[in-house]
């Protein structure tokens, strides 16, 4: 395939979503194409790519795991017109999905990889002292895919912000080249555990920068 | 959205718990673009739309999205989707006790009014008894004893209802469009006065196009063919099926459930007419679906346009048995590719015929990115093209090819049957002799790409005499004879360029089967459901021996059904339906078969075939 590769234009908007409930069960792959139908059904005019066989130009910041939701992910994309912010956040919900939603839009600040740090918050049927005590050990070995295989990590000198209340809440490194999923934790816990966690619920709250600022 | 849109949490909840660990967990929870969710409290009559097989290839059919689309429409009824779970997800929820669910309110379907199942080929039967099971409820219809939930089907198969009589209480014959909503209407009325299910049955009864088996008595002669069937009041002695008379005017969806997932055909379908012109006599959606309307081009190009933005599809499909036999089918593409091509969107046309596959069609559809061209010859020979009345030459199909292969295809697909009526080794020779003359065809392309060889792939099916056809008569081939003629033709064969695939027998033999069944298969439809037959469709679950053992215990011989002549004076199981063309139409028709003789397509001269005579003249638009 001779596709003319033609240079991508910068994008200039940014929208936050939410992805929750039911739409947790969408795979990115899925997500990708939901939002792209939500952008023609809301007739955002978006850039496309100027190859053989032109496709609309979307990029999504971090991809979420199937089973976890997000409550402001992010999605870019170039509006080849002006398009009040308010109204492309608006327009979009008309054509979004019940369970996920637009929160809001605004113009990129930051890049990609300025992200290092994701914050999740994570509910199940979980003892939570003993939990705590589990994150309190020397060492959390586990086993990481990557595209090499796999490799052995400890997530204990990753795992920052740790509070077990009502909820547990921890941030762990995130970003393109290096992201820690946090089922990777829970998955040892459930090892160490010797039984199976029930109804496990874990939400991406925040998605952070190197000075813990939000990504703008 | 300020409407208080109703979805049962605690059910939700409950799949949390495990649907992660189930292989694609989207096609289980409803929640697409184009759903509809309604206040639960202002709801009077809540249909379960059944499709009796998975999510992929239900969410692909337009019947169900017509219906879906026009019982929502009345604000105080709702119509959901339920499709049949894979076995991983079913083994989950039989282990926790969560009964079959409709995606958008994920409510337990046996809580609604109607269980409503569309039936679009025979290997589904089980797939509905399983369906009922798993919802919760018994399969057989007099054990249901409460006016709801009701369990009702339509679709092509229920022209012979009689295989499923046992587990379905009422039937709709025909076009769905307007009965389905008078059946609601009835329904919202005998809730109110609190009337019990034998008598909505014989109320329904009263409506054209309903069929309550429950009103029908069968009695069979000593050699096991069917004696008589008689109509108990108030149900008429014959049921019509029902068309829509305005085709124009009809209800056409303005959005479809736009899926999440990638299913079968995912992109807007847009109806372009119904009926067929052809006659093809093996071809039962070709009679069942007269009269012959078009759609007018406005309303087909409104209809695309509506559905395209709506669910922001950039394919839109046109369906129809055979498209190209809209009338000004060169019109009717030019008015929509202005506007397809302004806004980028592909313009795919299944179904074309060989004999209209012209280079302006061609032109139209080569926007589409370039994968393999299927014909469909059926027959190897003139000949016995002449006795299935598939009024396509061998110049024909080669023409096509021809413009095929200067277009920049080199994949052909060639489909053909074995076993028709009168079927000689010549004609199944003829089958490879045609499919050599396609690659030759290639070859003599003086702009072919150099090097590349053409693939032409033969796919041989099994003929299955369908009712109301006029082979409705004719014996299946046996598998002895089916293997020999696969033998036969494998012997022959002599080209690497051309591959053979062969269907397998038991399932050409099952559908053959179920297909003229009379009522008593019904029993050996329970008890191959009993002994774990579901999603017989699915080669990976299809298991004949479990339905052999069944046959057997109920004493039934499935030659009876399937490979046996049945004489034009036999009544058949589906005697008291009337589809609108005629048995005499189809008798006719068998005998000219016999005798190589063709019959025009409706459009060049009308052959009588009974429409005319049932609705009145001006229903059927083939000639004018």
């Amino acid at each position: 395939m001779s596709e003319v590769i033609s240079a991508v234009p910068s994008v200039n908007t940014r929208v936050f979503f939410s992805k929750t409930d039911r739409a947790k069960y969408i795979s990115h792959l899925d997500l990708n194409r939901a939002m792209q139908g939500a952008i023609k059904r809301a007739k955002l005019p978006v850039w496309y790519t100027e190859g053989y066989n032109p496709h609309m130009y979307v990029q999504f910041m971090l991809p979420l795991s199937l089973g976890q939701e997000g409550v402001r992910e992010v999605l870019d994309f170039r509006l080849l017109e002006d398009v009040p912010f308010e109204e492309v956040t608006e327009r979009l919900n008309n054509a979004l999905p019940l369970d996920i939603r637009a929160v809001e839009t605004a113009a990129p600040v930051l890049k990609n990889t300025d992200i290092t740090t994701a914050e999740y918050e994570i509910t199940a049927d979980i003892d939570k002292e003993d939990f705590l005590k589990f994150t309190e050990s020397e060492k959390i070995i586990v086993e990481k895919k990557t595209k090499k295989g796999t490799s052995e990590i400890n997530l204990k000198p990753l795992i920052s912000e740790l509070s077990v209340c009502e909820r547990i809440t921890l941030r762990l490194p995130a970003g393109n080249d290096f992201n820690i999923n946090p089922m990777l934790l829970l998955d040892a816990y459930r090892a160490a555990l010797g039984k199976e966690l029930s109804r496990v619920r874990i939400v991406r709250t925040k998605i952070l920068c190197a000075d813990g600022s939000e990504f703008r | 959205m300020t409407e208080n849109l109703y979805k049962n949490t605690e059910m939700m909840n409950k799949l949390d718990e495990f649907l992660l660990d189930i292989q694609k967990p989207a096609r289980y929870i409803g929640g697409e673009v184009g759903s509809v969710i309604k206040d639960k409290s202002k709801v009077d009559v809540r249909f379960a739309f059944c499709f009796p097989d998975t999510y992929e290839i239900g969410m692909s059919h337009l019947g169900m999205k017509i219906l879906y689309g026009l019982k929502n429409a009345v604000p105080n009824y709702w119509c959901e989707r339920v499709f049949m779970p894979l076995p991983d997800m079913e083994e989950q929820m039989r282990r926790r006790g969560i009964p079959l669910y409709a995606l958008e309110s994920l409510d337990p379907i046996r809580e609604f009014d109607f269980i409503g199942f569309t039936i679009q080929y025979e290997l589904c039967y089980t797939t509905i008894l399983e369906m009922l099971d798993l919802a919760g409820l018994p399969v057989l219809a007099e054990e249901r004893t409460e006016l709801t939930p009701l369990v009702v089907a339509g679709g092509p198969c229920v022209c012979n209802a009689e295989p499923l009589c046992d587990f379905i209480d009422l039937f709709i014959i025909g076009e769905g469009e307007e009965v389905n909503l008078e059946l609601m209407r009835l329904m919202e009325q005998c809730k109110k006065e609190s009337a019990p299910k034998r008598e909505f049955l014989e109320r329904a009864a009263q409506i054209e196009g309903i069929y309550i088996p429950s009103l029908y008595d069968v009695e069979y002669n000593a050699d096991g063919t069917v004696k008589s069937i008689t109509a108990r009041k108030p149900a008429p002695q014959t049921v019509t099926k029902r068309i829509v008379h305005d085709i124009d005017k009809m209800y056409a969806p303005d959005n479809f459930v736009v899926p999440f997932c990638d299913i079968v055909h995912n992109r807007a379908v847009v109806e372009v007419l119904r009926g067929c012109i052809r006659g093809c006599r093996f071809c039962q959606a070709g009679y069942i679906y007269r009269p012959f309307r078009e759609k007018g081009k406005t309303a087909i190009l409104d209809q695309t346009r509506c559905l395209c933005e709506n669910t922001g599809y950039d394919e839109v499909s046109l369906s129809s048995l055979s498209t190209s036999d809209y009338k000004d089918i060169e019109g009717l593409l030019k008015t929509l590719t202005d506007y397809t091509s302004k806004n980028g969107i592909n313009l795919s046309l299944p179904s074309l015929r060989v004999d209209r596959f012209s280079e302006e069609v061609f032109k139209e559809i080569t926007d589409v990115r370039k994968s393999g061209l299927t014909f469909a010859p059926e027959a190897g020979s003139q000949r016995l093209r002449n006795v299935i009345n598939k009024n396509v030459t061998e110049k024909n199909v080669l023409d096509s090819v021809k413009i095929a292969f200067e277009g920049g295809y080199s994949a052909i697909k060639l489909y053909f049957m074995l076993g028709l009526p009168t079927e000689t080794e010549e004609d199944i020779e003829g089958i490879y002799d045609l499919a050599k003359a396609v690659v030759e065809q290639f070859y003599a392309n003086p702009n072919r790409k150099k090097g590349k060889a053409p693939s032409v792939s033969v796919s041989l099916s099994t003929f299955i005499p369908k009712p109301f056809t006029p082979f409705e008569f004719e014996p299946q081939a046996s598998e002895e004879e089916i293997r020999s003629k696969q033998k036969h033709i494998m012997e022959y064969a002599n080209d690497k360029k051309i591959t053979i695939s062969r269907s397998k027998y038991d399932v050409s033999l099952l559908e053959a089967v179920l297909a003229r069944a009379d009522r008593r298969v019904g029993k050996a439809v329970y008890l191959a459901w009993k002994k774990g037959c579901k999603l017989d469709g699915w080669e990976e679950y299809f298991d004949m021996n479990k339905w052999r053992e069944a046959f057997g215990e109920c004493g039934l011989d499935m030659s009876f059904y399937a490979n046996r002549r049945r004489e034009y004076d036999e009544t058949a199981p589906w005697s008291h339906i009337n589809m609108l063309v005629s048995r005499e139409f189809l008798i006719n028709e068998n005998k000219k078969a016999h005798e190589g003789e063709t019959t025009p397509n409706c459009r060049e001269q009308c052959s009588n075939c009974g429409i005319i005579k049932n609705v009145g003249g001006d229903i059927c638009r083939a000639i004018r």
